[in-house]
């Protein structure tokens, strides 16, 4: 009925007035709460969601030589990314980047899961894309979504040597690397981190710091302008490092040893510099960067030369006859044996229950120290060495650097294995070892293990009388001393008196070392450390001076056999290109 | 003078229409800020389709104006049983957005009928309840009518369209308050609905269950029927959790998200959070038309519509804010003054139901847009974009004017 009464008693108008009100009130209210007491708050918020500061990359410094000419340089190649939430899900981006990179989906995604940071930054696809692959994409750009391509520095290796172990390599930090990083403040996903050798030693200089992009972006991540009123942080590049290695000389080096398994160094006793390092064989510097497949890298990891051991700071080796000038110096240092002693070598000696055999096997005859020396009589230092405690012997080769590390600017330096007498305890019990343990240290043999750079530092002590310093790459870095010996003055003339007879006497082991050049004194002293695992390893050590400058070499080769033979030669190849080509006026150079 | 001018406009039915065209335009000049960075192909956007859509609306409106209020009383269970048929069309056609809201009439936008059924039953439950002399000091004669509006109700949730079926359910209540109801029987209306809400915390439903058992004992119903009517409402709760359960993921999500908005921080509490940030960036003033950056970089989730508030708040500040929610309190208070003083039963009924219609759009949306309650997809009268319920809205102002106004019978 439409015209029936309509009866509102007075109190029901006011209830539902009252309810309106107050459900206003209410809401105004609430709008005041948010808008005028939050305000300053979500104004931060709105800030934070709608600016994004893109870190950018600094270009990381070059490695060079010590005269400028560049070992390691920054290569700019083209990776491709793709941003998660424009993607999709369906992997149809993935077959067509497969179809014209010709990389397999799987490692596609692979990639992109690695580097995945969320769903609004741009993950990594693949990288070193070739110009006929970009312009593959760029022709099929339709088909896919969020997929764009930039341009990456990677690190270039232009000079043609290898230095692999000295060099290290850089590498892309992805997630789970990310994980394990304390310092997460300077490092994102797809940045480069020095990893090995001098690019993680000197990371710090060579890093260079990043730089900030200031963009506006909109709800699904993408920039849509600059921002007002903030500018742009640009990035500080990486400093240039300029290192100590002579490039001529590590490259005749690394050429001389390519036959070979073993070791060429060469430094400057006189401040530490190491100008060239060639631990053979090595691996291409670049194998770290492109795409170098799993089969590649199985190959390298399992072959039995063990290329990536480097072998002059992490190889363990016996030093052989190179080690008898400590056995020397003791006996000078204690006054224990008189110039012209001599000892009987018949070829052979008897010890206790063991015969300790001379490498001559019909024997030197009578031989003095110096004679010793220079033609390297076995027999001599077995019988001289027993005038000389252990524990005297032991702590001469703490003085010279063995059994510790010798601080070398690379990561992971092993100390080597100076067998003391708690050690000689430990590991045969207090009975299981004689004092024929000290006969074998003598010739550098027994359990004695050193790594090349600590004869380095070994030798570069005796052609300095004790005042060198800790080997370095670094050129501007200021030489640290090593820990200082104190030695007499006459001791140091006599051993390199004796060095010098073992290179020039007509008896000296060491005589291939000599590349003949007037004015250049060669001093030196070849090894043969019988080694159980094969045929004996050939070693020399020595150095040269030419009243101006000086050079030191540490050379080794795994199973050469005689040091004199193989060893000595290389020496003379790398003393022979210095020397030739006037190291004075080179090493003026910085 | 000047003040009995305006006391007069105020006091004349008139007025409805000026707050409706001051909302229109504030709706208009938020989606002409919106549409600035709209780049479509054709030059239709969100700020020229409203602007379109004022034909329809305008028609509609004039419409209503120029039928006599005893043909409205006379065809409206006609128009009832078509608005079923309508709002069961969708469900044949494929769903758009993954809801079965629109029907597709070959233009670019469908109709959604859905916001018609809105004052529909408003209207066909004024005609049953005041077509009744009914008894309403009788509980059972008050359940009638709410089948009128049950069953467009339940359908809609079919859609599924949970906030549109809430709103054909809410002036159920003011209406049969407003025709003389006893408190207490829409009290029993509510209980169960407050059983089934309370029973999800163990402290909200023993509170429930002491108010409740107060409120029976306080009104003294017979005895029988207070124990049934009381543990009847206690066994509700307890089934509650089954009944949860058949809920749809999306709605029980977006319920979840209201008490604890980190579950889901891209779902629902993602656009609560982000509406929250644009209003409260906004301030005092705004940020200026056009320079709302949550609004312009798109991180306001549906703005023309569900939250556009949002924009409001963020470009044109709580100033503006204040002002639309006093018109929109003034436009209410009106629609019920007019209710009051309305001769006829029905006429005051249509009103109250409008009211409450308006009043319930404008409550959920700001309230969702604020976090206050969990988010439910209904726009805000005049203001958001959406032609059904444009042309609904001044269909509605229309029938206030006819109900409201004696003289223009």
């Amino acid at each position: 009925m439409l015209k029936s009464k309509n009866l509102v008693p007075r109190s029901r108008f006011f209830v539902a007035n009252s309810v309106i009100i107050f459900v206003f009130i209410i809401l105004l209210i609430r709008f005041f709460h948010i808008q005028v007491y939050g305000h300053n708050e979500y104004k931060k918020r709105a800030d934070i969601n709608s600016i994004r500061a893109i870190p950018t990359t600094a270009p990381r410094g070059m490695i060079l030589d010590r005269y400028g000419q560049i070992l390691v340089d920054n290569y700019p190649t083209y990776i491709l990314t793709g941003l998660p939430n424009e993607m999709g899900n369906d992997n149809k981006n993935f077959s067509v980047i497969s179809n014209c990179t010709a990389i397999d989906t799987a490692i596609l995604i692979d990639n992109f899961d690695r580097y995945f940071r969320g769903r609004f930054i741009p993950s990594r696809i693949t990288k070193d894309l070739t110009f006929d692959q970009l312009s593959c994409i760029e022709e099929h750009k339709h088909e896919l979504t969020g997929i764009n391509y930039i341009q990456f520095p990677e690190r270039s290796f232009p000079s043609d040597v290898h230095m692999s172990h000295v060099l290290g390599y850089v590498k892309e930090i992805d997630r789970s690397l990310l994980s394990i990083m304390d310092d997460t403040e300077q490092y994102d996903a797809g940045d480069l981190i020095g990893w090995r050798g001098i690019e993680k030693q000197y990371e710090n200089i060579l890093r260079g710091e990043k730089g900030l992009t200031f963009l506006q972006v909109d709800a699904f991540g993408r920039e849509v302008g600059t921002v007002k009123d903030i500018n742009d942080i640009k990035p500080i590049p990486g400093q240039d490092i300029f290192t100590t290695i002579d490039l001529g000389l590590q490259k005749t080096l690394e050429k001389a040893m390519s036959d070979y398994r073993g070791v060429a160094l060469v430094t400057d006793p006189a401040t530490g510099q190491i100008l060239a390092f060639v631990s053979s064989p090595d691996f291409p510097p670049d194998i770290f960067t492109g795409n170098t497949t799993l089969r590649e890298w199985r190959e390298i990891v399992n072959d039995p030369t063990k290329p990536l051991l480097n072998r002059i700071t992490n190889g363990l080796y016996p030093p052989g006859s190179t080690f008898k000038m400590i056995t020397a110096i003791a006996l000078l240092e204690g006054l224990m044996i008189e110039q012209d002693e001599e000892f009987e070598c018949a070829g052979i000696y008897q010890f206790g229950d063991r015969v300790f055999k001379c490498w001559k096997v019909s024997g030197h005859g009578k031989v003095n120290l110096d004679q010793a020396i220079t033609q390297s009589c076995n027999i001599f230092f077995y019988q001289a060495v027993q005038r000389v405690s252990l524990n005297r012997f032991i702590n001469l080769c703490r003085n010279f650097g063995f059994g510790s590390k010798t601080g070398i600017d690379l990561p992971n330096e092993l100390a080597g294995l100076l067998p003391t007498r708690d050690y000689m305890n430990r590991r045969y019990t207090s009975r299981g070892w004689s004092r024929g343990h000290l006969l074998n240290l003598a010739l550098g043999q027994g359990d004695l293990l050193v790594t090349p750079i600590q004869l380095a530092v070994y030798i570069n002590k005796i052609a300095t009388r004790g005042h060198t310093f800790i080997p370095h790459f670094l050129l501007s870095k200021v030489p640290e001393k090593t820990i200082s010996i104190g030695l007499n003055e006459q001791t140091w003339v006599n051993i390199q008196e004796y060095l010098f007879h073992a290179i020039n006497d007509k008896h000296g082991t060491g005589s291939a070392a000599d590349p003949k050049i007037n004015g250049l004194n060669v001093y030196g002293k070849t090894g043969t450390a019988q080694n159980p695992h094969g045929d004996d390893h050939a070693w020399f050590v020595g150095y040269v001076e030419d009243g101006n400058q000086m050079a030191s070499t540490i050379i080794l080769v795994e199973n050469g056999g005689g040091g004199g033979k193989i060893a000595a030669p290389l020496a003379r190849i790398a003393f022979d290109y210095i020397f030739n080509k006037k190291i004075e006026n080179r090493l003026a150079v910085k | 003078m000047f003040k009995d001018i305006y006391n007069q406009a105020s006091d004349m039915p008139i007025s409805i229409i000026f707050m409706a065209i001051m909302l229109t335009c504030l709706g208009l000049i938020v989606l002409s800020s919106i549409s600035t960075n709209q780049f479509d192909v054709i030059a239709i956007t969100t700020f020229t389709k409203q602007l379109l859509f004022l034909i329809p609306a305008l028609v509609g409106f004039l419409t209503i104006l120029f039928i006599p209020k005893y043909m409205i009383h006379k065809y409206i269970y006609a128009a009832y049983s078509l608005m079923l048929m309508l709002i069961l069309v969708p469900f044949l056609f494929e769903t758009i957005a993954g809801t079965h809201r629109w029907i597709n009439i070959g233009l670019p936008m469908g109709v959604q009928p859905s916001e018609f059924a809105k004052w529909i039953v408003v209207v066909a439950l004024a005609r049953y309840l005041s077509d009744h002399n009914l008894q309403m000091k009788k509980f059972m004669t008050i359940l009638f009518p709410i089948f009128i509006a049950l069953v467009p109700a339940i359908i809609v949730l079919q859609q599924p369209d949970l906030g549109t079926a809430i709103i054909l359910l809410t002036p159920i209540l003011p209406m049969l308050y407003w025709v003389g109801a006893r408190p207490f029987h829409l009290f029993m209306l509510v209980a169960p609905v407050l059983s089934i809400a309370t029973a999800f915390h163990t402290i909200s439903f023993t509170v429930w269950a002491i108010c409740m058992g107060s409120i029976i004992y306080m009104t003294r119903p017979r005895l029988i029927f207070g124990v049934v009517f009381y543990f009847g409402n206690i066994f509700l709760g307890l089934l509650s959790p089954f009944l949860w359960s058949s809920l749809r993921p999306y709605q029980q999500k977006r319920i979840l998200t209201l008490f604890n908005p980190e579950l889901d921080p891209l779902g629902a509490a993602y656009q609560t959070i982000q509406s929250k940030v644009a209003i409260g960036s906004g301030g005092f003033l705004g940020k200026g038309l056009g320079e709302g950056t949550q609004t312009h970089l798109k991180f306001l989730p549906v703005q023309e519509s569900d939250f556009i508030v949002s924009v409001i708040g963020e470009e044109l500040g709580f100033i503006t804010i204040a002002v639309m929610l006093i018109i929109f309190a003034n436009f209410i208070l009106k629609i019920v003054k007019l209710a009051f003083l309305a001769k006829e039963r029905f006429a005051g009924l249509v009103l109250i139901g409008i009211g409450t219609i308006f009043m319930a759009h404008v409550f959920v949306n700001t309230a969702m847009s604020t976090g206050m309650i969990p988010v439910k997809g209904l726009p805000l009268p005049f203001i958001s974009a959406g032609g059904s319920f444009l042309v609904s809205c001044f269909i509605m102002i229309g029938l206030i004017m006819k109900m409201g106004d004696e003289s223009i019978e």
